[in-house]
């Protein structure tokens, strides 16, 4: 009953990527933001409801230990719980926990061909299977061009889904869609969801965009930054 | 004995395994010349390092009990407790952490924080002690003490600041830059006892300047007159920058960063000067005791030698002359034919022989003043007693004093080994207060309970040699807990009518989970249903129910019995048949309650070159593990794992095998979760052949 409640939140249904989630076929997603807006609580929300959904998700993340990613997890299902029968919720944040691996790299000893053996490693010996990746912290640069594609390749072939949270700098475009072409090296299916987090006032905007503009026949989710749990639907 | 109480260190040398604890105390004794010669852990003369005194602490090159000396150095008089690393000890480990005023916190400069790291740091911080931080094997390949302040920065939330930089690093080092005096350091000589100080060179410079400002800046919060200094853009001299550490450091707001290499004598004269700089004196640390006569309020203690005697007994050890007990003066002095007062008896205490202990050596004192650390012998006390002086009721803050999890059926081989093991239980569970011994009603089988396998085995290992006992081992089990998962409630009348006054008690209300681990009784009852003098009757018949579960046997937790109604009969009501009827009440719900049995989790994190992450997380996930996740530091992963203790008997050898040896694992106790029911149908098995055959 809890599971099916907290499913209703999931940030990916209300930004109308579930379809695009489900199909298989290796699909890059990215949360793009300047520095300290909320990626990381952003992708942890995709995460949990991919778990609750029965889906096995690996967590990487560059630089951040174990432990401090499982304290995203803990505070954003809390957050996402609070309402709810805390008995109940403990329970299934138990079960929940199976569906989860973190594997964390220092930035000096992170490499895409590393992550590939370390993925193959996971999956040929039974120790995980992952549906979803979220690859956390990593600086995405044009130097990854072809890494990227590779990475893409090898999703495609194991059909998982795997979300980058990106980071502009000031020196960059306002626009990010072009940041993100960049790191295609022009090829603009490289990441067909988009999704960007925009401070805005007392909150933080969600807009879904697509590789050519921003949609806009939905609304953009509005997440509160004291919880940095999506809070409501701004109408326009 | 010095009296200059500002010139005295009490410190703890604590850490994760092989960081080098005992390494760096043997150094420290031998160029505080307390030894003459140095002598390694596990080295090749046979000899083991001073402070692991024990024969098998020698043999398996580990600390098992935290051992005492003191040394001197520049003239203060620096009190060592070596602690051990391994988590199965870790009562020895808040022993000396309770006592001292400031630590040596060792990080391995490859491995940086490891798992035991940060439960030393939660112990810290639980007793409020100062520490420093020693970067310790900075000659080994992969060496990176600056990875490591990072760590100790992102993993422990430190705020730690380096306080000098290597020269040098791997098979390179050759010392330190002091970025306090702005020298730079080498160690030279066949043990690096010749200090030579040079200018710094010109490659090195550059960083050093920029790490000294990262320290200024550090410092500057903690004294205005450095601020002043910064702004002013004035020369900053030692003495003001040392004062600004130290400050940050006692108030446990900073943690100045030390390296080398204890192995190859590189650098550890400077740690002991950072212990004199930076950690505090027993007069600059605030202790409090509770005093028992005004509700337990904390009460300040001077520190004084003038004022009323308050000291300590943290530690018991028996040996060949009698009870040893280690004490700490916190206030006051305690003098060779005194008497005190054991605030837990009440009794006078005389106080015959005291000693200060070098390792296993002893040597005689007169007295023991405010601040100091001590033995004395033939006091009889337990571990955590306190020992006051004439008028005052006061009583120190207890230990923290984790619960046993996993317990080993024991037997003696022949009759002699019986006493044997008597006489040696006897002294083990006295010593040690997570170490348990009792004999099951049941089989009648002397069962021992500890913290992990290694304590256990090393407590028979012991017997073997010490006691020369025989001992014949049954198969570890795990303390396992039964709890309930619904509310259910519960009326049951006692009623018994054999001649003579009858028995009646008539108990109602209901049992519901609770999600700690606790027993919580609740009485609702109004009007009078039971006389309120049956109430604590019906508590205790409850209570006797919680010791052996009625469904496996096992303890129950996680439970609230409320009574909201009952019923009592003026001649046939007693003490007795409210407590016959509590445990029909207990039996009735129990089961309707749908019981359910939960195991101990051990968070286990396993450090193994990355090529063999594969394979060992493959041996977690075949014992049930969780695996967390795992973290890649350059050629080593840490994987990190939720396992029930009951899978991990025997993981030691199976994962030395499987690595050829190059993994290392820690374990402690993370949680109780509930048994899944593959597992409980096995367990039920067990233990119905076991009530079987008696064995």
């Amino acid at each position: 009953m809890l599971k099916k409640q907290l499913i209703l939140q999931d940030p990916l249904s209300f930004l109308g990527y579930e379809t695009i989630d489900t199909d298989k076929k290796g699909n890059f997603g990215a949360v793009i933001s300047r520095a300290g807006v909320g990626k990381t609580a952003f992708l942890v929300q995709i995460a949990i409801s991919s778990m609750l959904k029965d889906k096995n998700v690996l967590h990487i993340s560059i630089q951040d230990p174990v432990d401090k990613v499982n304290l995203w997890y803990k505070e954003m299902f809390l957050n996402l719980t609070h309402q709810h029968d805390s008995k109940q919720s403990k329970q299934l944040w138990d079960s929940l926990l199976s569906k989860r691996f973190i594997m964390t790299f220092e930035t000096e000893s992170f490499d895409f061909s590393k992550l590939i053996a370390r993925i193959d490693e996971l999956i040929s010996q039974n120790i995980f299977a992952p549906q979803l990746i979220i690859l956390d912290g990593l600086s995405l640069d044009n130097s990854m061009q072809s890494a990227l594609n590779r990475l893409k390749e090898y999703s495609r072939q194991n059909k998982f889904t795997i979300w980058f949270s990106v980071r502009t700098h000031r020196h960059q475009s306002d626009d990010p869609v072009s940041v993100l072409r960049e790191l295609g090296g022009g090829d603009a299916s490289l990441f067909n969801m988009i999704t960007q987090l925009v401070p805005d006032k007392d909150k933080i905007q969600v807009k879904r965009l697509s590789i050519d503009r921003e949609i806009t026949d939905r609304p953009p989710l509005l997440i509160d930054p004291s919880t940095m749990m999506i809070k409501e639907t701004k109408n326009h | 004995m010095n009296n200059l109480t500002q010139k005295v260190r009490n410190i703890g040398i604590s850490a994760h395994i092989d960081s080098g604890k005992t390494t760096l105390t043997e150094r420290f004794l031998y160029f505080t010349k307390k030894i003459h010669r140095i002598h390694e852990v596990k080295g090749k003369d046979g000899v083991g390092a001073t402070m692991d005194s024990m024969e098998l602490e020698k043999e398996r090159g580990i600390t098992i009990a935290s051992a005492a000396t003191y040394c001197l150095w520049k003239n203060h008089e620096i009190n060592i407790i070596d602690t051990p690393g391994h988590v199965d000890f870790t009562i020895e480990v808040e022993r000396a952490l309770r006592v001292l005023d400031g630590a040596i916190l060792v990080l391995c400069s490859v491995g940086g924080v490891q798992s035991q790291s940060i439960t030393v740091d939660q112990q810290m911080k639980r007793y409020q002690v100062p520490c420093i931080a020693f970067v310790n094997k900075c000659d080994r390949s992969g060496a990176d003490p600056f990875r490591v302040i990072n760590q100790l920065r992102e993993k422990l939330n430190h705020n730690a600041v380096a306080i000098q930089i290597p020269i040098g690093l791997e098979a390179d080092l050759e010392g330190v830059i002091d970025l306090i005096t702005m020298k730079a350091v080498y160690f030279d000589g066949e043990f690096g006892d010749v200090i030579r100080e040079e200018e710094i060179p010109d490659s090195l410079m550059e960083t050093a300047v920029e790490k000294r400002e990262e320290l200024i800046d550090a410092a500057s919060v903690f004294s205005d007159e450095l601020t002043e200094a910064v702004i002013e853009e004035t020369e900053i001299s030692e003495t003001l920058l040392t004062a600004a550490i130290r400050k940050g450091t006692i108030q446990r707001k900073l943690t100045p960063v030390v390296m080398g290499s204890a192995y190859k004598n590189k650098g550890i004269q400077l740690v002991l000067d950072a212990a004199n700089q930076f950690l505090p004196s027993p007069i600059e640390v605030d202790n409090q005791a509770l005093n028992l006569d005004n509700n337990e309020e904390p009460l300040h203690l001077s520190g004084k030698k003038e004022d009323p005697l308050v000291a300590l007994a943290f530690k018991l050890e028996d040996g060949q002359f009698g009870q040893l007990t280690y004490i700490r003066v916190y206030q006051g002095d305690i003098k060779k034919g005194d008497t005190c007062i054991n605030v837990r008896t009440g009794k006078k205490v005389k106080i015959g022989r005291i000693v200060r202990m070098h390792a296993d050596q002893m040597e005689d004192v007169e007295k023991i003043e405010a601040g100091y650390i001590g033995a004395l012998f033939g006091v009889d006390c337990v571990s955590g007693d306190t020992f006051a002086g004439p008028g005052l009721n006061v009583s120190m803050t207890s230990m923290h004093i984790p619960e046993p999890v996993i317990s080993l059926s024991i037997k003696a081989k022949d009759n002699a080994s019986e006493s044997n093991m008597a006489k040696a239980l006897n002294r083990f569970t006295k010593e040690d207060p997570t170490f348990n011994t009792f004999v099951s009603k049941e089989t009648g089988e002397t069962i021992i309970s500890g913290m992990g396998e290694l304590h256990l085995e090393v407590y028979i290992e012991r017997m073997r040699r010490e006691y020369k006992a025989e001992i014949i081992t049954g198969e570890p089990s795990v303390a396992y807990r039964e709890t309930i998962t619904c509310s259910t409630p519960f009326d049951y009348v006692h009623k018994k009518q054999t001649g003579g006054s009858g028995q009646y008690g008539r108990v109602a209300g209901y049992m519901e989970p609770l999600e700690e681990d606790s027993f919580v009784f609740e009485n609702k009852v109004t009007g009078g249903s039971i006389p309120t003098q049956f109430i604590s009757a019906c508590e205790k018949g409850f209570i006797s129910c919680l010791e052996k579960g009625p469904w496996m046997k096992y303890p129950v937790t996680g439970i609230k019995i409320v009574i909201n109604d009952g019923a009592a009969h003026s001649v046939d009501s007693s003490e007795m048949a409210f407590q016959a009827a509590a445990r029909g009440a207990f039996l009735q719900a129990y089961f309707k309650a749908q019981p359910v049995l939960h195991e101990p989790i051990m968070k286990v994190v396993i450090e193994t070159p990355a090529e063999f992450q594969g394979n060992v997380m493959g041996s977690l996930n075949q014992r049930r593990g969780m695996i967390i996740g795992s973290h890649d530091v350059g050629q080593i992963t840490a994987i990190e794992a939720q396992v029930p203790l009951s899978e991990m008997f025997g993981y030691s050898t199976t994962l030395r095998s499987m690595t050829q040896g190059k993994a290392q694992f820690s374990m402690e106790f993370f949680t109780y979760r509930q048994v899944p029911k593959s597992v409980l149908e096995s367990i039920e098995k067990k233990n119905e052949k076991k009530t079987r055959t008696g064995t």
